[in-house]
This record gives C-alpha cells, sequence and structure tokens, in this order.
C-alpha cells in the first residue's frame, strides 16, 4: 500500500480519484487555500490568528514524518474542497438552467391556451 | 423520505505508526454527525492506515462533512507530533 494519502470519490455520474505528489510543493505546505480566510476578508484588514503551524521540523531542518503527513493532507483537502466547490457550481448552473426552461415552457403553454 | 447517500469519498491516511493510526481512530470515533440522514461518516484501522468512508446525499454536504473530518485529522495528526 501507498505511503501517500489518497481518496477516491465516487457519484452516480463521475468516478474520480485524488493523489498526493510528494514533490510539487502544494503538498509540502498546512497553509491550505480553502481552508483560511477568504481573500475578500484578508483584504479587509482581518489578520489570520487562526493560521496553522507549519509543519513540525527535525534538528536537522527535515520535515518530521507527522508534520509532512499534515502537508500532504492539507493539499490533499485542496484538491477535494476545489473539486467539490466546481461540482457544486455546475449542479447550481444546471438547476438554473432547467428552472428558467421550466419557466419559458410554463409562459408557452399559457399562451397556448389563451387562444 | 428515505435519503439516498449515493456520493461517497473514500480516504486513506497511512500513519508512520500503527499506534498512531489507532489513536486517530479513537479520537475521531466519539464525535456524533449532526445531521445522519444527510452525510455519513465510518472509520477503519487497518494497520498503519486509516480508512474514513464517507457517505452523503449531495456534494455540498459531502465538501462540509469531509473537508471538517480532515481539519480534525490534522490536529490530531499535530498534537500526536507535539507530544512524541
Amino acid at each position: 500500500m501507498s505511503s501517500l494519502p489518497f481518496a477516491s470519490y465516487s457519484a452516480p455520474d463521475v468516478q474520480k480519484s485524488f493523489t498526493v505528489d510528494a514533490a510539487n510543493p502544494r503538498y509540502q505546505s498546512t497553509d491550505g487555500s480553502t481552508t483560511g480566510p477568504s481573500p475578500h476578508v484578508l483584504n479587509a484588514g482581518q489578520i489570520d490568528r487562526d493560521k496553522p503551524a507549519p509543519p513540525r521540523t527535525n534538528p536537522d531542518g527535515q520535515m518530521t514524518a507527522l508534520g509532512s503527513l499534515r502537508a500532504h493532507l492539507t493539499g490533499l483537502q485542496d484538491d477535494i474542497n476545489h473539486f467539490l466547490t466546481d461540482r457544486m457550481e455546475q449542479a447550481k448552473r444546471k438547476r438554473a438552467r432547467v428552472q428558467s426552461e421550466e419557466q419559458n415552457n410554463s409562459v408557452d403553454h399559457n399562451e397556448a391556451t389563451k387562444y | 423520505m428515505t435519503s439516498r447517500l449515493d456520493h461517497s469519498l473514500k480516504l486513506q491516511i497511512p500513519f508512520p505508526d500503527a499506534k498512531d493510526a489507532q489513536v486517530a481512530l479513537r479520537v475521531l470515533e466519539p464525535d456524533p454527525v449532526l445531521r445522519p440522514e444527510d452525510f455519513q461518516c465510518s472509520y477503519t484501522n487497518i494497520g498503519n492506515v486509516l480508512e474514513v468512508h464517507f457517505r452523503s446525499v449531495d456534494d455540498r454536504s459531502l465538501r462540509v462533512g469531509v473537508s471538517n473530518v480532515i481539519d480534525s485529522i490534522k490536529t490530531i495528526i499535530e498534537a500526536i507530533d507535539e507530544l512524541a
């Protein structure tokens, strides 16, 4: 079994796997892009006091195994959050399209029954 | 009406040590799920790997639940690392 965290997603219409690339800086930080305050809040002057501590390091400067695991999980969490947020946006657009089609159909029906 | 929990995510986390994986499992298990009709998760521990299985009615509930559990797991990992 791999020594890196792994996730697999399944929905009726799609399946997806999430893997960690340990060499990518995205998986070497505990400061995730989807887990802190939004840019809007930060730009308004808010200071992030809950920022996660950086990964713990050994005296030789290398990340501890658990520090590294926490960083890997942070990157994986960002990947999952981005993917699911995109899926939510797609579902929202689909709902809006269906609603607008239903409204158009209902207007057509009313117009047709008027005469 | 019964909910269809047809959106799922399986997460595997290999800890450096089987004991750490078991500690994480025992810390996570008591947490109740607030809306079990919309979201459920279960934990298993195979050797040094902690496996979490999430099931949900939609992507929105899944995103919130999964991210919260990962936040908890990261806190557990940090605590084990600091106290080691």
